[in-house]
C-alpha cells in the first residue's frame, strides 16, 4: 500500500503542476481599481507609522487600493516584495529602501516592467535605474530652524555659545542637516559661537555623554541644535543634570532646536522647553509621492528628486502648524486613546 | 493513520505544493501567473542552497544556527575582494566567489570542530558562531553595504530567458547532495550518526570525521547561497539573509527531515522549501502585513514540527 | 516449595504464588513465602535468578503478573513505591536513591518535611534527623551534605530514612557492597536492632557468610523459582552454592566439530582501564571459545570495551595475530575484530534505520566501488546476510529494526558483524533478553564461528551458557581474572583447573572464602 502510494504520488504531482501551468498564465491579476504597492523597510518608529498612514489616507482619497509589504530590515526580502508587486502588476510602487545600494535591482525590476517607482524619504545611490525620490530638504529645513534659533539668540542680547549634535556621518541626512546648521551659524556669527560639535552615531547614550561633557566644559552654553528629535530625551537628561532645564523665558533657559517633529518635540513645545524644530512634512511627502506616481503613469514628466521643504514649528506658530506636524498628531491621538 | 503519516514523505509534500497552488490561485491575484511563478522559483533557489546544507547537519542529529551569519559574512567578504571601488582584487568575480565559498567552509569547519572534537552541543556552538560572524560582518563594514560589483558577478543573479542563472548553480548542488546521501558510504554514515551515534561508532563509523564534513558542507552551502543572494542584490550586505533561518528549518522539517536526526532526503527538503516559499509569496500577494505572514508561516512550520514529533512518538523512540 | 514460617511467630508478610512476566518471558514464577515479625529472611540466588524482580514487586516498583500478597493480614498490592512506603515497606536499594546536593536532614525527611505554615521548620527538621541518625549510630551532622559522605555513611543514611518511615518491613538489597569492615559490623548491629524492634527484614546478599550469620530463614531462587528454603540451621555455604547453581541442564548446546588450533588470535597483557579493569591477562586461540564469567560489576563489559578500543586503555597491550592493536574501534575492525555489545538498543542497532541498513553498516566500505556505493549491492548483501542468520521480519528487510523481536534484533547485530568476516569475535551477553529458540540459533552461530577458525571471547552472567559453549572459562572479579577453567577433555595448563566445576566457578565469582567486608573499591 505504501509503495503504491509512492508510485502514484509523483504522477499526481506532475498532473497537478501541468494543470496549473496550462491555466496559470490566464489567471492574470485583474485589478478593478488602481493599486499601489507600498514597501517599507520597517514600521518600528512612529515616523514610519505616520508616513504609511499618510500614504494610506492619500490613496483612499483618490480611490486607490494599497498593497502593503514590510521588509523588517532585510534588503533581500525587500527585493522579493518589490518583485512581487511587479508580478502583480500594480500601478505604482512606493518604497522606503533598507539599503541605498541594495535597492537598485528592485528599481531595475520596476523599470523593466514599466511600473513607476518612488523612493520615500530616503534616496537610492546614483545608478542607471530610473526613479523618483521624495526626500526632505535636510539642509534647507535645518538652516531655517537654526536661523530661528539665531534670532532668539540675538534677542537675548548676549553672544551665545552653541553646540550641535550630529547624527551618523555616513548618513546623507546627517550631512545635510549639519551643513544647514553650519550655513545658518556662519550667517549669524555675531550672535552665536559654535563651541561643541558632538558626534552621536544616532546613539542615545553617546548623545547623553556628549551633551553632559559639553555642559561641563561650557557651563554657560546657551544654544543647542540636535540633528534629530529622538535624541531630545538624552539632552533633557543632561540639562537636568546640570540644572539648566528651564522653560523659555526663565533665567538659565538653553535655546533648544531639533529636527524631525516627533511626539516628544511636540510635548516639549507645549511645555515651553523646546524653542523650535524643523519638521519633515510627512503629509506633503506622501502626497508628493503618490502624485509623482500618477503623473509618471499618465506620461507626464516628473523630476528625479522632489524636495519636501518642510517647515519650522516654534513657540510662535505652534498652534496653527500643529495639524501639519506629524508628531503633534501622534501625541494627540495617544492622549485621546489613553 | 499511522501509514498516512509515513507516506507523507517526499512526494506527499510535492502534492501539497500542487494542492496549495490550485486551492489558492482563484483567491490570490497573480499567484499562478507566469511572472509570479518565475519569482517564486528564483526565490526558492538560493534558499534551497542553504537548506540543503542544513539538511546534512540535521541528518546527523545536529543543527547549524550560524548559516544566516555566514551568508552575511561571506557576502561582505566576497564583495570586499571584488568590488571595483577599492577592492582587494577589483573586478575579479572569480576571486569574490572563491572568497565567499572560503568563508563558508572555514566557518563550517570551525563549527564541526566544536561539535565533533570539543563535543559542544550543536545549538550552543553554532549560536556562538552566529553571534561572532554576524558581529564581524557588521563591524568590518560599519553597517555599510559594498556596491560596485563586477558585471560578470552580477550576471549570476540574472536570468537566461525564463530560467534564472542560479538554477545552473543550485541544480547541480542538489543533484550532488542527493547522490552523496543515497549512493556513497559517507551518505550512509551520515544517516547512521544521526540515527544512533553510539552504535555507529561501535560499528566503525568515523563519527568525528562525518560530523566535521557535514558542518563544513553546510557552511559551504551557505557561502554558495551568499553568492546568489549578493548577485541578486548587486550589493555585499552585512545583514544579508537575517530572516531566512525560519524558512530554512521550516522547509527542511516540512520536507520530512527529522530534527532528531537520521531521517530526511534532498527531494523532501526541496519540496519543503518550495512549499514554504509558496506560502510566503501567496501571503505577500494578499497584501497581509508582515506580522500576519510571520504568524501563518510560523504556524505551518509548527504543524510540521508537531507532526515530526508525533511520528517519533508513534515510532516509540 | 515454600519456606515455612517459624512456629509461633505471627506472619507479617505473606506471598502466594507470585509471578512476573515481561513480554511473555517469565522471570518469576510461583513464589510463595511467609515472613514473621521480628524475623530476618535472606534471599540468595545468582544474577538473573529473579531476586531483583521479587524485591521490586515487594517494593511497589513492579506489579506482579500472578499471585497475591498480604501485609499484616490485609491485601498488599502497592501501585507505586510511595504506596509501599505508606503501607510500611521500605526498600533500601542497591543503587542508592539519595539526593547528593541536599543536606542529610533534608534527605532523611524528604517526603515529610516538617513545616510551620508554608516554610520548612528547620529546628524540628534537625531534631528529627538527629534522632534517626542516632538510631543507626551514624555520627554525622544533619546539615552535612550527602555528597560529602562516604559510601558507607550514605548507606546508613538510606537505612535511617527507611527507619524514619516507621517501616514494618525493611528490604536491604546488597547493603554491604560498598561498606568497609567496621561499617558492615555497624550494619549488622542495626539489623539486630530492627529485629528487636519487631520489624521484619528481607536481606539480599551475595556474601554467603553474612547471610548465614544474620538470617533466621533463607530462600534460594534459581531461574525465577524457589528451589530451596527454610530456617538457617538447615543450610551451610556448600548447600547454598549447590542450590544456586542447580543441576538441571535443559538447553542443548551445539556439538563442536573442530578443536582449537594452537595459533593465538587475540592476546591481552596487563590491560588496565579506568576503575573496573585492573589488570587483565588473557589469550584466545583460533577456533577457540573463551568465556568470561563473573558477577555484575566484575568488569567483564569494561574489559571487552577496552580490548575493542571503545574505552581508553590506561596500560597494557592488546595483540591481534601477534601485532599490536591501536585502541580505536576503527583499528579493531580493520584488523578483523567484531564487538557485539551488551545493549543492542543503545549501541548495537540504529533502531530507526531499516534492517537492511543495519546489516550492512559495518561492511559498507567493503561494498563500495571507490566512491560509488550502489544501493542494489547493499540490498543484495543485506538480504544474503539476513538469510544466513535467519532473521525473521514480518514486513521485510526495509522495516525499521525496532519492529523486530529481541531475538531477531540480536541476529541482525550478529549478521552485521559476520558480513565483515571478522577473525576475532567479542560477545557481551549475546543471549540477554531473547527467547529460547533465538538463543539456540545464537549458540549455533557461535559454534559455527569457532569451527570456521574465528576466535571468540564471550562474557555472560549465565554459567550454564558458558559451560555449554566454551572451551575455557575465565572468572573475573573486581577487574581481574581470578580463576581459569578448562573444558573436560582438554589438557589444563598450570594456571587452569581441569573441568567445569560450576560451584567452583560460582565460588570464584563470589569471592567465597574471602573474609567478609572487603577493602573499599
Amino acid at each position: 500500500m505504501k509503495t503504491r502510494a509512492r508510485r502514484v504520488a509523483p504522477g499526481l504531482a506532475a498532473v497537478l503542476l501541468a494543470t496549473v501551468a496550462a491555466f496559470g498564465p490566464s489567471c492574470q491579476p485583474r485589478p478593478t481599481r488602481h493599486a499601489i504597492g507600498v514597501a517599507f523597510e520597517t514600521l518600528q518608529t512612529e515616523f514610519w507609522v505616520a508616513a504609511i498612514d499618510a500614504i494610506r489616507a492619500d490613496l483612499a482619497s483618490r480611490g486607490y487600493d494599497m498593497v502593503e509589504a514590510i521588509a523588517d530590515g532585510d534588503a533581500n526580502r525587500q527585493l522579493e516584495q518589490v518583485r512581487s508587486f511587479v508580478a502583480r502588476r500594480v500601478d505604482g510602487i512606493v518604497v522606503v529602501p533598507k539599503d541605498a545600494k541594495g535597492i537598485i535591482p528592485a528599481i531595475k525590476a520596476a523599470n523593466e516592467a514599466g511600473i513607476p517607482i518612488v523612493l520615500f524619504n530616503r534616496p537610492a545611490d546614483a545608478s542607471a535605474a530610473r526613479s523618483v525620490a521624495v526626500v526632505a530638504d535636510n539642509l534647507g529645513i535645518a538652516r531655517a530652524t537654526v536661523e530661528h534659533l539665531c534670532a532668539l539668540a540675538r534677542q537675548s542680547g548676549r553672544k551665545q555659545k552653541a553646540a550641535i549634535l550630529i547624527g551618523d556621518l555616513g548618513d546623507v541626512n546627517s550631512i545635510g542637516r549639519r551643513d544647514g546648521f553650519d550655513q545658518a551659524a556662519a550667517a549669524c556669527a555675531d550672535a552665536i559661537e559654535v563651541v561643541a560639535r558632538i558626534p552621536t552615531d544616532w546613539n542615545q547614550e553617546k548623545a547623553l555623554a556628549g551633551m553632559t561633557n559639553a555642559l561641563q566644559a561650557h557651563p554657560d552654553l546657551g544654544l543647542v541644535f540636535t540633528s534629530s528629535d529622538f535624541m531630545l530625551p538624552s539632552i533633557v537628561s543632561a540639562l537636568k543634570g546640570a540644572n539648566r532645564y528651564r522653560r523659555a523665558g526663565e533665567p538659565g533657559h538653553v535655546i533648544l532646536g531639533g529636527f524631525d517633529g516627533d511626539a516628544t518635540a511636540w510635548r516639549m513645545l507645549e511645555e515651553g522647553t523646546l524653542d523650535a524644530t524643523g519638521v519633515q512634512d510627512v503629509y506633503f511627502e506622501a502626497k508628493a509621492a503618490i502624485q509623482a506616481l500618477v503623473d509618471a503613469k499618465a506620461g507626464r514628466a516628473v523630476p528625479p528628486v522632489v524636495l519636501d521643504p518642510g517647515f519650522v514649528i516654534h513657540q510662535g506658530n505652534k498652534a496653527e502648524m500643529a495639524p501639519r506636524m506629524w508628531g503633534a498628531q501622534v501625541a494627540r491621538r495617544k492622549a485621546a486613546g489613553a | 493513520m499511522r501509514r498516512a503519516l509515513f507516506v507523507l514523505g517526499d512526494w506527499g509534500v510535492a502534492l501539497l505544493c500542487g494542492a496549495y497552488l490550485v486551492a489558492l490561485a482563484p483567491f490570490v491575484p497573480g499567484l499562478a501567473s507566469g511572472p509570479n511563478l518565475g519569482d517564486v522559483f528564483s526565490n526558492v533557489l538560493p534558499l534551497l542552497a542553504v537548506a540543503l546544507g542544513q539538511t546534512l547537519v540535521l541528518l546527523t542529529g545536529g543543527i547549524d544556527l550560524s548559516v544566516t551569519a555566514v551568508v552575511a559574512l561571506a557576502s561582505v567578504a566576497g564583495a570586499r575582494v571584488m568590488t571595483e571601488t577599492g577592492g582587494l582584487l577589483p573586478g575579479s568575480a572569480a576571486a569574490g566567489v572563491l572568497a565567499m565559498l572560503g568563508v563558508g567552509v572555514v566557518v563550517g569547519l570551525a563549527n564541526g570542530l566544536a561539535v565533533a572534537n570539543l563535543r559542544m552541543p550543536p545549538f550552543l556552538a553554532t549560536l556562538a558562531m552566529m553571534t561572532f560572524a554576524s558581529g564581524l560582518a557588521i563591524w568590518s563594514t560599519q553597517s555599510q553595504g559594498i556596491a560596485g560589483l563586477p558585471a560578470s558577478f552580477r550576471a549570476l543573479g540574472a536570468s537566461l530567458g525564463p530560467l534564472p542563472v542560479s538554477l545552473l548553480v543550485v541544480l547541480p548542488l542538489a543533484l550532488a547532495a542527493h547522490l552523496v546521501l543515497s549512493r556513497t558510504v559517507l551518505g550512509r554514515w551520515i544517516y547512521a550518526v544521526g540515527g544512533n551515534a553510539r552504535a555507529a561508532r561501535v560499528s566503525g563509523v568515523p563519527v568525528e570525521r562525518v560530523l566535521l564534513l557535514a558542518y563544513a558542507a553546510c557552511g559551504a552551502c551557505a557561502g554558495l547561497a551568499a553568492v546568489l543572494y549578493t548577485a541578486r542584490l548587486e550589493t555585499g550586505s552585512p545583514v544579508l539573509g537575517q530572516r531566512i533561518f525560519l524558512d530554512v528549518i521550516g522547509g527542511a522539517v516540512i520536507g520530512g527531515t527529522s530534527l532528531f536526526g537520521g531521517r530526511g532526503t534532498v527531494r523532501g527538503t526541496a519540496f519543503g522549501v518550495l512549499l514554504i516559499t509558496l506560502v510566503d509569496n501567496s501571503l505577500n500577494l494578499l497584501g497581509l502585513s508582515s506580522f500576519t505572514v510571520l504568524m501563518v508561516k510560523g504556524g505551518v512550520i509548527l504543524a510540521a514540527a508537531v507532526l515530526d514529533a508525533w511520528r517519533e512518538r508513534l515510532a516509540g523512540r | 516449595m515454600s519456606a515455612a514460617a517459624s512456629a509461633g511467630a505471627p506472619s507479617l508478610l505473606e506471598l502466594e504464588g507470585v509471578g512476573k512476566s515481561f513480554f511473555g518471558v517469565r522471570v518469576l514464577a510461583g513464589v510463595s513465602l511467609s515472613l514473621g515479625a521480628g524475623r530476618v529472611l535472606s534471599l540468595v540466588g545468582e544474577n538473573g535468578a529473579g531476586k531483583s524482580t521479587l524485591l521490586n514487586v515487594l517494593g511497589g516498583v513492579l506489579a506482579p503478573s500472578a499471585g497475591s500478597m498480604r501485609l499484616g493480614g490485609a491485601r498488599y498490592a502497592p501501585a507505586s513505591p510511595k504506596e509501599a512506603i505508606a503501607r510500611g515497606v521500605a526498600f533500601v536499594h542497591q543503587e542508592l536513591n539519595l539526593f547528593p546536593n541536599l543536606s542529610v536532614a533534608e534527605d532523611l525527611l524528604n517526603d515529610k518535611l516538617p513545616t510551620r505554615g508554608t516554610l520548612v521548620d528547620r529546628g524540628t527538621l534537625a531534631a528529627r534527623a538527629r534522632a534517626l541518625l542516632r538510631e543507626v549510630g551514624l555520627d554525622a551532622s544533619p546539615d552535612a551534605l550527602v555528597e560529602d559522605l562516604s559510601p558507607g555513611e550514605r548507606q546508613l543514611v538510606e537505612i535511617a530514612r527507611a527507619l524514619g518511615s516507621d517501616a514494618r518491613v525493611v528490604i536491604l538489597d546488597e547493603p554491604t557492597t560498598s561498606l568497609t569492615a567496621p561499617e558492615a559490623e555497624r550494619l549488622f548491629a542495626i539489623v539486630e536492632r530492627l529485629r528487636a524492634q519487631g520489624r521484619s527484614v528481607v536481606y539480599v546478599s551475595h556474601a554467603l557468610g553474612d547471610v548465614l550469620r544474620l538470617a533466621d530463614d533463607i530462600l534460594v531462587l534459581r531461574d525465577g523459582v524457589v528451589v530451596g528454603g527454610g530456617p538457617r540451621a538447615a543450610f551451610d555455604e556448600a548447600r547454598l552454592v549447590s542450590l544456586m547453581v542447580g543441576r538441571e541442564i535443559d538447553t542443548v548446546f551445539p556439538v563442536r566439530r573442530t578443536a582449537p588450533s594452537g595459533e593465538v588470535a587475540l592476546e591481552a597483557r596487563g590491560v588496565r582501564a579506568g576503575r573496573r579493569v585492573r589488570g587483565i591477562d588473557l589469550s584466545v586461540r583460533r577456533g577457540e571459545v573463551v568465556g568470561l564469567a563473573g558477577l555484575m560489576g566484575a568488569g567483564r563489559t569494561e574489559t571487552l570495551r577496552a580490548l575493542f578500543g571503545l574505552d581508553r586503555r590506561d596500560a597494557g597491550e592488546v595483540r591481534v595475530a601477534g601485532r599490536a592493536l591501536d585502541p580505536t574501534p576503527r583499528a579493531a575492525i580493520a584488523r578483523g575484530v567484531a564487538f557485539v555489545t551488551e545493549d543492542r538498543r543503545q549501541d548495537g542497532l540504529v533502531m530507526e534505520a531499516s534492517v537492511a541498513d543495519n546489516l550492512a553498516l559495518v561492511a559498507l566500505p567493503a561494498l563500495a566501488a571507490g566512491v560509488h556505493l550502489p544501493p542494489t549491492r547493499v540490498a543484495a548483501a543485506a538480504a544474503g546476510q539476513a538469510g544466513a542468520v535467519s532473521v525473521e521480519s514480518a514486513t521485510g528487510l526495509s522495516a525499521p529494526a525496532r519492529s523486530l523481536s529481541g531475538g531477531n534484533q540480536q541476529k541482525v547485530v550478529l549478521g552485521k558483524w559476520l558480513m565483515a568476516k571478522p577473525a576475532v569475535f567479542l560477545l557481551d551477553e549475546p543471549t540477554r533478553g531473547i527467547d529460547v529458540w533465538a538463543k539456540q540459533q545464537v549458540y549455533r552461530l557461535v559454534a559455527d564461528l569457532a569451527d570456521s577458525g574465528a576466535a571468540v571471547l564471550v562474557a555472560s552472567s549465565e554459567i550454564e551458557e558458558l559451560v555449554g559453549l566454551c572451551d575455557r572459562i575465565l572468572v573475573m572479579r573486581r577487574g581481574r581474572v581470578v580463576a581459569r577453567f578448562v573444558r573436560p577433555g582438554l589438557p589444563p595448563s598450570e594456571s587452569e583447573a581441569g573441568g567445569f566445576d560450576r560451584e567452583a566457578i560460582l565460588r570464584a565469582a563470589l569471592g567465597a572464602g574471602e573474609p567478609a567486608g572487603e577493602e573499599r573499591p
